[in-house]
């Protein structure tokens, strides 16, 4: 079964000439194990869909299906729950607590309950490790340069083994080396640990490392492949 | 600990707050104080007496100054219902030259020796012979005076040698410390006239069950504490310093309320972010709640190590009537900390709309 199934979702802002349909009657499945790229314009509602995939957005109509659950219809309770233990965020902003350390950035959801410290404090450091950052571990985050709290970020997002990775822009701020490699680390964690992630980014040659490319425009998929057919596709197009 | 923390990188500012909470506890354990130093002064001599009730003339008005009762009236006192035992107390405001050029107004009360009304001495003896004085230890601070000393209490344009032999604690009656001369003593003192004239008493105290209201021809029973509180002026100070304590009070309240509700405000974003992570609208409250107990709780243990010392120096002398008890420092801090949790309960509502998808909007 997949993780993840959107059936014929949609969102609207505003109401009457004000209105934007920001997402328009998507659907789509994922599996397990699979990293997908979201490509497309500026504001052909990527951010919005993976908002409501993240449990910050609630659809205006459709369905979001995990692990056969709909989580438009869960109670603030329920949903604050499925945010902390099943879904791991990075935002477009890379939003650390300003005045914790890189390391502290990551035990923050230590506090937040539901999981043995012990553990959490080993999976911080084994994080830190794996995205080079152990060097900054005790620095504020207000001291990071803008790559260092871009992977503290993602490190926060996989401190509680989270079924869905959501990821905005995460490659923003980083040199093409770089982004490559936290692209290929978070890759490595999908496909090793089985989860599923959805990287919305604007960087061809980041959107090339995932195994599959949604392209969106005006709030519908205008493209559904493998990054090779996709190639492919574009290459016959061109 | 989230909260902890953010305290301890951001010290200057959460150490403002800590200051001006533990400058507004200050001001209102001063004002308690004062209350109770000021009600201490006003009659805890009247409080202290070793009765349940009073009864005073009835065209006294509930006033000790103004109140004669006669020998029938005492009598008649004594028979009442619910009383078991009564005895007559006298009052008069003697002026005591107790040096060259120093003179003090004592509250020189009369009492019928070994009867309840007069106190336990803490230091000396009790009153056996007449001429005998006893003497509060408030006016022994004041004048210096001490067992074995005489005491010129005036009688009329003269003055009459009394012998100081004990030491009482019972305080202050209308803003006088008080001494205690026997019944027929304070008569000689109180009334110049004809001895026949002489009232009997000013008040009779008793002793007894549910007395209060009780009246007879002339005479009406009050319980102490009315009595008290019908001294002069003592309600007027009374509602004076409660509302300057409710003052500082409110004002803490709201200093501790405005800068959470400002902290807040700074922090809207990154507490959306923390929502959006899976942090609960439950543990974030929390969290600043805890902050607000730390602060309350510090600035109140640092205006409670002040008024200690204050009350050190500053009021070691006998003038400024302030005072302080365990009872009053715990009341006036715990209401502190309550009104800083009151306050601050405004910006858990804040806390609690505050929608995690701005996480997302921020760039
Ligand atoms: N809260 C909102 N209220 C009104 N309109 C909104 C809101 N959020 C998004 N929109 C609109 O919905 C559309 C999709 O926005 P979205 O942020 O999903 O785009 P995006 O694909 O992430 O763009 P970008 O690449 O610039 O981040 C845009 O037209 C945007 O203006
Ligand atoms: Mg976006």
């Amino acid at each position: 079964m997949a993780i993840l199934s959107l059936r014929g979702v949609s969102k609207s802002f505003g109401e009457g000439p004000q209105r934007v349909d920001a997402v328009r009657d998507v659907s789509l499945d994922f599996e397990r194990g699979e990293m997908v790229s979201l490509v497309g314009p500026s504001g052909s509602g990527k951010s919005t869909l993976l908002a409501m995939v993240g449990g910050l957005l609630t659809p205006t109509s459709g369905e979001i299906l995990v692990d056969g659950v709909d989580i438009a219809r869960l109670g603030a309770r329920e949903r604050t729950r499925y945010r902390r233990d099943q879904v791991g965020f990075v935002f477009q902003g890379s939003n650390m607590v300003p005045f914790l350390t890189a390391r502290e950035n990551l035990l923050l959801v230590a506090g937040f309950g539901g999981m043995d410290k012990g553990a959490l404090r080993r999976r911080a450091d084994e994080l830190l490790e794996e995205l080079d950052l152990t060097h900054v571990a005790g620095h504020l985050a207000t001291r990071l340069s803008g790559g260092e709290r871009q992977r503290v970020a993602i490190a926060r997002a996989l401190m509680r083994d989270p079924a869905l990775i959501l990821v905005d822009e995460p490659t923003a701020s980083l040199n093409t080396e770089l982004g490559e490699r936290v692209v290929d680390a978070l890759a490595e964690e999908v496909r090793g640990r089985n989860k599923a992630c959805l990287m919305v980014t604007h960087d061809e040659r980041m959107a090339a490392r995932a195994g599959r490319l949604i392209e969106f425009r005006d709030g519908r998929i205008r493209h559904d492949g493998s990054v090779a057919s996709d190639e492919a596709a574009r290459s016959d197009r061109g | 600990m989230l909260a902890l923390i953010e305290m301890k990188r951001r010290k200057l500012q959460f150490a403002m707050v800590t200051g001006v909470v533990a400058l507004i506890s200050y001001l209102i354990i001063m004002v308690t104080g004062l209350g109770l130093g000021l009600n201490e002064r006003a009659g805890t001599g009247l409080l202290a007496l070793d009765g349940e009730y009073l009864a005073y003339a009835s065209n006294a008005n509930l006033s000790v100054i103004r109140s004669r009762l006669t020998d029938a009236h005492v009598a008649a006192i004594e028979d009442a219902p619910g009383v078991e035992r009564a005895t007559p107390v006298g009052y008069v405001a003697a002026v005591v030259e107790y040096g060259p050029e120093e003179s003090d107004t004592a509250a020189t009360l009369g009492v019928v020796p070994g009867s309840f009304a007069e106190p336990e001495v803490v230091d000396g003896r009790q009153l056996e012979a007449p001429d005998e004085v006893l003497i509060d230890r408030a006016w022994a601070r004041l004048a210096g005076t001490s067992i074995g000393d005489t005491l010129p209490l005036p009688v009329g344009f003269d003055s009459r040698d009394f012998t100081v032999v004990g030491v009482v604690d019972q305080g202050y009656v209308f803003f006088q410390p008080t001494v205690y001369v026997s019944l027929e003593d304070w008569q000689a003192l109180a009334y110049q006239g004809d001895p026949s004239q002489r009232p009997a008493a000013s008040i009779v105290l008793i002793q007894g069950e549910d007395v209060a209201g009780a009246s007879g021809d002339g005479w009406q029973v009050v319980t102490k504490q009315e009595g008290f509180e019908n001294i002069e002026g003592v309600q007027a100070q009374q509602s004076t310093v409660d509302a300057l304590r409710y003052m500082g009070l409110l004002i803490g309240t709201l200093v501790i309320g405005v800068f959470f509700y400002v902290i807040t405000l700074q922090k809207v974003s990154l507490l959306g972010i923390l929502k959006a992570i899976g942090a609960s609208g439950l543990f974030l409250a929390t969290q600043g709640m805890l902050q607000v107990f730390v602060v309350a709780v510090v600035g109140v243990l640092i205006s409670v190590g002040l008024a200690i010392v204050t009350e050190a120096t500053l009021l070691s002398s006998d003038t400024v009537p302030i005072m302080f008890n365990t009872n009053s420092l715990v009341t006036s801090s715990a209401s502190v900390v309550i009104g800083g949790l009151v306050g601050a309960a405004l910006s858990v509502r804040q806390v609690a709309a505050i929608d995690p998808i701005i996480a997302m909007q921020q760039q």
